[in-house]
């Protein structure tokens, strides 16, 4: 093996990264991790869309970033399939990663990172690092384009998925943490309302600046699902020109009425 | 109108795209600042004798009073890293340490820590992962068991604690053990907690994570979990002349012998 030779198979980082990587190495129903050929300190991964939420039916492919001094220190995540929740290319923020290094555990592993991306992806995304704001609508036209989504190294994320079936339990300490991370999302949507209203005008020129790069990204195929794709997409496309169409009659409208009201006023005070 | 709302909004939207940034600035100095520690003191340092604090107090009445009471007491110091990790390893450090010259009781602490992984997995710890730490706990305790030149184990521990990877690994693993006595006997340690958190809240928030500091209840359970005792000899501020020593817990013959400066723990030696 070419790892032996590359790392120090005595240190318990490296010793803990093959561990992990003989744990998840058989895809499961809902994620699939595994290190790059040449390097064991980065990872990609598929999660799939968690079911009954806008989500549902998309499969998002993204990078693992592990420190050199992992355990100790968490994981660092960056989605590269759009998805409406995260920004791509960017280290996201979820309470167990990167970001908040402080309320990490060693004893976590990056499994347990992928099942707390996986729940935190339907939380509210009230302005905390690498989040988006997305509609519902705009985040299922993403989850449907999703699955035609390549990755530069392995290739179609949607097919790294197992079908059906196949994703072990979760321990009861595993689901208690989910809940904790669930929490946490809770209380910094709280702390962070007064952004949320101000930020309500930025989705509509975000999916402006993303669209192109998204277009770019889908794979030209000639099979059915794409023409739905790209009708959905025009649709996209519509509904940002009619909002942008409604603001400038709102300015002429507005501008009508000034004139007039500086008419009558005319009209009254000096004839 | 409609301008000004716009530029309002830019402005607002700006801000926000502003706030990570911050976050990002903190984090690089906490970095920094880890960087600096890091480099400047060792994991665990060499024995030095007593005066030696004499150097960092050399104009300080009310601390000299208290090194020169230290040094009637004892003869050596043992500093450690200050990275919030410190009393668990000068702890597991000083423990296993006295434990190499005492074969027996050596025999003992390493047939209890050959059971505490089935214990933790039973207490709800995830398997998968507490096994990775006890391997590289028990590769340790093994390694310096089969050393019978003393001197030669006592050099293996030094420099088996001084390399980041195997002594975090110590410090993990007692982080473990000591959460397990805490859940354990929830209802003893329950009482002890402030606000209301429950025992499990406390352990994921103040136990388990690197980095976090000891308190008390740490050190009674950390205590509780070696079957062992400590003493901790507190050196701050106050006006008497000497330190104060407390053992925990209470009443104990204690084994290992710390001293307590506002945060941070070093080892000392009779």
């Amino acid at each position: 093996m070419s790892l032996s030779a590359k790392y120090n198979m005595k240190s318990p980082g490296v010793k803990r990264l093959m561990r992990e990587a003989m744990e998840l190495a058989n895809p499961t129903e809902e994620y699939y991790a595994c290190p790059l050929d040449d390097n064991l300190f980065e990872w990609h991964f598929t999660v799939r869309g968690p079911p009954g939420t806008e989500f549902e039916g998309g499969c998002y492919h993204g990078r693992i970033l592990l420190p050199s001094q992992y355990p100790m220190q968490p994981p660092n995540i960056i989605l590269l399939t759009p998805n409406g929740r995260f920004e791509v290319n960017k280290k996201i923020c979820l309470s167990i990663s990167g970001h908040h290094p402080e309320s990490w555990q060693p004893s976590w592993s990056i499994r347990t990172a992928l099942l707390a991306l996986i729940a935190f992806m339907p939380t509210s995304a009230a302005g905390t690092i690498g989040s988006l704001d997305y509609t519902a609508e705009e985040r299922q036209l993403l989850a449907r384009k999703s699955t035609n989504w390549e990755c530069a190294t392995c290739g179609r994320a949607s097919e790294r998925l197992t079908a059906a079936g196949g994703s072990p339990e979760l321990t009861q300490e595993e689901s208690s943490l989910l809940k904790q991370i669930a929490l946490k999302a809770e209380e910094d949507t709280n702390r962070k309302e007064p952004n949320v209203e101000q930020k309500e005008d930025s989705p509509s020129s975000q999916t402006n600046r993303e669209n192109p790069e998204i277009r770019q990204r889908v794979i030209p195929s000639t099979n059915d699902v794409d023409s739905s794709l790209n009708t959905a997409d025009s649709l996209l496309q519509d509904s940002v020109d009619r909002t942008n169409k409604d603001k400038m009659w709102a300015v002429v409208i507005w501008l009508l009425l000034s004139i007039i009201i500086l008419l009558l006023i005319r009209r009254l005070f000096f004839l | 109108m409609g301008d000004e709302a716009q530029t309002t909004s830019t402005t607002v939207s700006k801000e926000i795209t502003s706030q990570p940034n911050q976050d990002e600035l903190i984090l690089a100095q906490q970095r920094q600042i880890e960087k600096e520690i890091s480099d400047s003191t060792t994991l665990v340092g060499e024995l030095e004798p007593i005066s030696s604090l004499n150097n960092e107090y050399s104009s300080d009445e009310v601390y000299l009073d208290k090194v020169k009471d230290l040094g009637e007491k004892y003869k050596f110091i043992r500093r450690t890293r200050p990275d919030g990790n410190c009393f668990f390893r000068a702890f597991s450090y000083a423990n296993i340490e006295r434990l190499l010259s005492k074969k027996e009781d050596y025999n003992e602490f390493y047939r209890i820590s050959e059971e505490s992984k089935d214990v933790l997995v039973s207490l709800g710890f995830q398997q998968f992962t507490v096994e990775d730490f006890y391997d590289t706990y028990m590769e340790v305790l093994k390694k310096l068991k089969n050393i019978e030149n003393l001197d030669e184990a006592h050099k293996e521990l030094h420099t088996t604690f001084n390399e980041q990877g195997f002594s975090d690994y110590m410090v993990v693993y007692l982080r473990l053990l000591t959460s397990g006595q805490l859940q354990k006997d929830q209802d003893f340690y329950s009482c002890f907690i402030e606000g209301d958190r429950t025992v499990t809240d406390f352990c994921h928030q103040e136990v388990e994570p690197m980095y976090k500091e000891s308190d008390h209840i740490h050190i009674i359970a950390a205590c509780a979990a070696l079957n062992t005792g400590v003493r901790v000899i507190y050196m701050d501020r106050g006006t008497e002349k000497s330190c104060t020593a407390h053992d925990l817990p209470e009443g104990c013959s204690p084994t290992v012998h710390l001293l307590y400066r506002p945060g941070h723990y070093d080892i000392l030696y009779l």
